[in-house]
């Protein structure tokens, strides 16, 4: 019963912290400290798992500014086939990694995304999700954050591990995700427990990464603002 | 398209992630790296099928040490030692054996990422193989295929039909690059399963059979229906057994070896049939669900693990895997559309 309640509790801070008029790293951080209030373990577990993680450069091989983004050929939340050079013909893109739909940090951020999306559109941008979920799941995530960009399913990490992002989830962060209500292996589909470094990157026309943000700390994401600006000086 | 072992073609792997590899190599803050990074997993899929390390640095094309450190650094990223290291032989620890389907798995799909990124060429033919079961709908799979030739408009299709273990044969002679069927007899460890749906198995008639107006039948309403049995479905025998036990012989039953003859004798109020129902078109038959009748097929899309996929083959493989296959939400979807 305890370990419901735990979960309910995330989802009321959720739900809080995702309808707060603020920018998207307040809103991150708010959820972090309700995490933190509501179960100081689980925190201390992910603050141990990003020191690891940092002090390894986890994702240091992914593609840098200056560099050629991998195309990448992936199913929509609808089951339509969307790759990245016929996306680029269009205009600059963004490519934003997220963990799953059991993930609110990752629901907040798609919700800001989607906030902003108005905009972007508005310059012939273009925002792009990827997530290790199914369709299915994927859809949820899109309907939930009212979002109108494509939210793509990179079926067992491929993409992500392709360019250096998908990280193993340990046991002891097994043990606390699926005590918090997480588990991935029902909305991927494959009880792996390997997860995306929530990356983006940001595309220009010619393939090349114009910006991108790398950081472990799932907590933390690339700020909308930033985002925005990269994308209006792509070209 | 015949597969081809991925193992043969170490060294074309290795052309392909060269640059990486070699990068990664050489900076010594990227032995400790925690994300799961290919050439990491290609050397300890090297080592799981060699055994040897030496060997398998051979096969990768690497020097020795490297190979190793690069596994360390797998070892960390999973908490637990993968290898126990003898003189001459490696084992796979017991994490070692339990990673190894998944890490395998994950290479795979992550090569195919890679391989998706080469752009078609137009005019480029993008040949595929499928061997469906006999009782499986090729509909089901209409949506992904046009899907698929839009990407690929040189995509040219062979599609077999066959029994279960016609269908297991396919795929391991690489006849087939994909098979989807219900469960396979045939057990072949090199076969990864990938579920897919569940098809729930109903009473079927033709749509002016006396049974059409039931909302509910029973096994006592067949005693004195003539049963069509079709012989190529994987449920074939647990539908005989399902009839028996419920005091219903099928000896004089009609027998069909297709999917297609068998709606046709129902459409002709021939017979009836217990069959599982995804794709029947609600026109022309009648679908009734059958009291205490428990049964459903699970229908998973097969592939030759360490094969080597074509770009059609594994994009429709991650599309197949990636689908929303709950019949009643995609029903309710389309009728609110």
């Amino acid at each position: 019963m305890a370990e419901r309640a735990l979960s309910d509790i995330l989802e009321e801070a959720f739900v809080r912290c995702r309808d707060l008029d603020a920018p998207l790293a307040d809103r991150l951080k708010a959820f972090a400290n309700e995490v933190q209030r509501a179960a100081p373990n689980l925190m201390a577990s992910v603050d141990a798992l990003v020191s690891r993680l940092k002090e390894s450069d986890a994702g240091a091989t992914a593609p840098k500014v200056g560099e050629p983004m991998p195309i990448f050929l992936l199913s929509d939340e609808q089951g339509r086939l969307v790759r990245l050079d016929d996306l680029l013909r269009e205009g600059p893109v963004a490519i934003a990694f997220h963990r799953g739909q059991w993930c609110p940090y990752c629901r907040i951020n798609i919700d800001a995304l989607a906030r902003a999306q108005e905009e972007v559109a508005a310059e012939h941008r273009r925002i792009v999700a990827i997530v290790p979920d199914r369709q299915k799941f994927a859809a949820w995530l899109k309907s939930d954050a009212k979002a109108a960009f494509p939210v793509l399913t990179d079926i067992d990490n491929g993409y992500a591990m392709s360019l250096g992002l998908a990280i193993c989830v340990g046991d002891e962060m097994k043990h606390m995700m699926a005590k918090s209500g997480s588990d991935p292996s029902l909305s991927q589909g494959v009880d792996n427990w390997m997860l995306p470094i929530p990356a983006t990157f940001i595309v220009g026309t010619d393939g090349v990464v114009q910006a991108r943000f790398i950081d472990p700390d799932y907590r933390v994401r690339m700020a909308v603002e930033d985002m925005i600006a990269a994308l209006r000086s792509a070209s | 398209m015949v597969g081809r072992d991925l193992t043969a073609e170490a060294s074309e792997c290795l052309t392909l992630f060269a640059p990486q590899t070699e990068q990664a190599l050489v900076d010594p803050k990227r032995a400790a790296e925690r994300t799961m990074e290919m050439h990491q997993i290609r050397y300890f899929l090297a080592v799981s099928e060699t055994l040897n390390l030496t060997r398998a640095a051979e096969r990768c094309n690497v020097a020795q040490p490297s190979l190793t450190r690069a596994i360390k650094a797998l070892e960390l990223e999973l908490g637990g030692e993968l290898l126990r290291r003898e003189r001459a032989l490696s084992h796979l620890t017991e994490l070692g054996q339990r990673v190894l389907p998944m890490l395998r798995q994950s290479y795979e799909t992550a090569l195919s990422a890679k391989m998706v990124a080469t752009s078609i060429k137009k005019g480029e033919t993008a040949p595929l193989s499928l061997a469906l079961s006999q009782t499986v709908a090729l509909e089901l799979f209409a949506p992904m295929l046009r899907e698929l030739s839009r990407l690929f408009p040189g995509l040219q299709l062979k599609v077999y039909r066959g029994s279960s273990s016609e269908v297991a044969e396919y795929l391991k002679l690489g006849t087939a690059e994909l098979a989807i069927a219900g469960a396979l007899d045939d057990t072949w460890s090199r076969v990864d399963a990938f579920p897919l749906f569940e098809e729930p198995l109903d009473l079927v008639v033709g749509r002016t059979h006396r049974l059409a107006t039931k909302s509910l039948a029973e096994f006592k309403d067949l005693a004195s229906e003539t049963v069509l049995v079709n012989g190529g479905c994987e449920m074939d025998a647990a539908i005989k057994a399902r009839l028996s036990a419920n005091g219903i012989f099928a000896t004089g039953a009609h027998q069909v070896a297709t999917r297609e003859d068998l709606l046709a004798l129902l459409k002709a109020n021939l017979g009836v049939a217990i069959i599982p129902v995804g794709a029947l078109e609600a026109m022309s038959y009648c679908r009734i669900p059958l009291r205490d009748l428990d049964l459903v097929r699970k229908v998973s899309v097969y592939a030759v693990a360490g094969r080597q996929r074509a770009m059609a083959c594994a994009t429709l493989l991650n599309m197949l895997r990636a689908a929303d296959w709950d019949f009643e939400t995609a029903e309710r979807r389309r009728s609110t559309q």
